[in-house]
């Protein structure tokens, strides 16, 4: 195929504004250009050269470690909320917060606390998403969330304050602040984090006056305040795949290329790299040729082996995360 | 380990298709289906079909968690529907809960993804490429804790023996030779349910289950096709009704050979 940009020597109106540019930058431009106007076609050209747009190699080099982005975690941050996480995987950046409030227990739980998490995606983290009421992929983000959390990592027990009376609801708000692929991962780690950074008063339930009275550590140093209850062994971690054109396997997926790919795999691992849950949706790697052929077993044992190469490329990811994420947020 | 399903095709009046499904005896939802109809603005693609699934409990608004289930029969129907056949075009599903579903459970998306491609089925109108049937599988210990067998549709089984749950949809689609139907897994969800224990997923634990999980979707397959089947031998004999009661010479015409040699 010949060159579709047009070079600046034979565009004058071009030549205008690349005259205060350097070489470097009238390049840029034209990638840029080519990614808006023609995709798919811009990320097939760099998979053939077995490497990603924004530099990283493609699953061929398996045990490559920059496979990944980067994750930076930074604890703590907001001073006026009990716990708190900001977490970056490359550019998608997400904030999470935690308030802790309390109210009365539900009759059919009279023993356990709530945790609600809630996912917001404004309009300042990426252009396509509007101001206006939750859009769909922050419904199904925060149900995922929901999901996942309440595998049973924090008890709920122990935010009863007093049985039938009084216990903690937990608000976990997480922000995306910028929006480059890949924010289920990202959210997963700072609703994780944030949790784990959560510190609680002391309370006490008052039965004849019916209130809750809690007690700042510094008045009294008798009533600390306490961690949450965290289930170290099922603190998840999500790694997040896509396949494209139904033969590239590209792990941690950016904005551009979340576009165009044809199947989502999601991996959620607990601390001891256990797998705590996986969904594939869409077909798996090298799987169109098989319905051609029309052969009955080959497209089955396909698919098993995109789901277990995801899972131990998790795994070994996993294994590298793990000491990052821990020593940041105890 | 043949599913016990309940299936039907229904006749609401006001949309292109409608369909009952359920596993089990009796039908858990109802799908119906609208396409190709027009599009509104903000919606419409230049060059594929869009598809809309609403999901509605029995009780209450749909929530979060009927958005999520809503956006993974999005999927699978866009991978078993030729989107580029009708662009610029809108097929809507619309799959309502006829059991109270306080929980979506895995079996529960099966026999939603289910229905969904028999109204697909009944409609004729949408073109497409495969059939999408889904089941789902438990891992379940036996009664002494030491073996683990993967069943489907495990709602009698004690909870507490059952050590993981997933779903597996199948795409159905003629090859060139008509005895073998090739099949590719489009759907997979697995997830352990006692986590942290030694009893958790392992990579080669996925593979058993979506083998075990093949035959049933293979076998609920049959069922829609014979539910197909029916429908057009009993339009079949009432054309033949018909014609003979209006010529004096009626030739008897051998229906059930068509039939069975038809393909879907």
């Amino acid at each position: 195929m010949a060159s579709v940009l047009p070079s600046s020597s034979t565009n004058p109106s071009a030549s205008s504004v690349n005259s205060f540019l350097s070489a470097a930058e009238r390049e840029a431009i034209k990638a840029a250009t080519f990614q808006r106007l023609h995709p798919r076609i811009y990320l097939e050209r760099f998979l053939e050269e077995k490497i990603r747009p924004d530099g990283r190699p493609t699953a061929e080099n398996i045990e490559d470690p920059n496979a990944w982005r980067n994750v930076e975690v930074n604890v703590g941050s907001i001073t006026t909320a009990p716990g708190s996480a900001l977490v970056r995987i490359g550019k998608t950046t997400v904030v999470c917060g935690i308030k802790a409030e309390i109210c009365e227990p539900e009759l059919d739980n009279p023993d356990e606390g709530f945790l609600v998490p809630n996912v917001d995606l404004p309009a300042l983290c990426s252009p396509k998403f509007k101001p206006g009421p939750p859009t769909e992929e922050a419904q199904v983000l925060s149900e995922r969330l929901n999901e996942v959390l309440g595998n049973g990592m924090l008890s709920l027990s122990s935010l009863c304050i007093c049985s039938g009376k009084s216990a903690w609801v937990l608000y976990v708000d997480a922000t995306v602040i910028n929006y480059d692929g890949n924010v289920f991962d990202a959210t997963l780690l700072a609703m994780v984090c944030a949790l784990k950074n959560v510190s609680l008063p002391h309370a006490d339930f008052d039965p004849e006056l019916h209130r809750t009275v809690c007690t700042r550590s510094e008045t009294d140093p008798s009533k600390p305040a306490r961690k949450l209850a965290i289930q170290e062994d099922l603190v998840p971690l999500a790694f997040s795949f896509g396949v494209f054109a139904g033969s590239h396997l590209l792990p941690d997926p950016t904005a551009s290329e979340e576009t165009l790919l044809d199947t989502y795999i999601s991996v959620i691992l607990d601390a001891h790299a256990q797998v705590l849950s996986v969904s594939q949706l869409g077909a798996g790697v090298d799987n169109y040729e098989a319905l051609d052929q029309g052969v009955n077993n080959l497209p089955s044992s396909r698919e098993a082996d995109t789901l277990a190469r995801c899972i131990s490329l998790a795994k070994k990811r996993q294994a590298v995360l793990i000491k990052k994420v821990y020593n940041t947020s105890t | 380990m043949s599913p016990n399903v309940t299936l039907s095709f229904d006749s609401l009046s006001r949309v292109d298709a409608s369909a009952r499904f359920g596993f089990g005896s009796c039908p858990q939802y109802l799908t119906s289906i609208s396409g190709p109809i027009e599009v509104r603005l903000a919606a419409e693609q230049p060059s594929q079909a869009t598809i809309e699934v609403h999901v509605r409990p029995l009780t209450n608004v749909p929530g979060t968690e009927s958005k999520t289930v809503a956006v993974i029969l999005k999927e699978a129907i866009q991978m078993e529907v030729i989107v580029e056949a009708n662009p610029r075009t809108l097929i809507q599903f619309v799959v309502q809960a006829l059991v109270p579903t306080p929980k979506v459970t895995d079996e529960l998306v099966a026999a939603m993804i289910n229905c969904c491609t028999l109204s697909l089925l009944n409609a004729g109108s949408i073109p497409m490429r495969g059939v999408i049937c889904a089941v789902s599988v438990a891992r379940v210990s036996s009664v002494n804790g030491e073996e683990s067998m993967y069943k489907i549709q495990p709602v009698e089984e004690h909870p507490s023996r059952i050590q993981a749950t997933g779903c597996f949809a199948f795409l159905f689609s003629d090859s060139y030779s008509s005895n073998t139907y090739s099949s590719s897994c489009v759907w997979t969800s697995w997830r352990s349910l006692h986590p942290g224990s030694l009893k958790a997923v392992e990579e080669s634990e996925l593979a058993r289950a979506r083998d075990a999980a093949q035959k049933p979707a293979r076998e609920v397959w049959e069922r829609m096709k014979s539910l197909v089947e029916e429908g057009e031998r009993v339009k079949r004999k009432e054309t033949w009704i018909k014609d003979a009661s209006h010529s004096t010479e009626a030739k008897k015409m051998d229906v059930g050979e068509e039939d069975v040699n038809m393909e879907i």
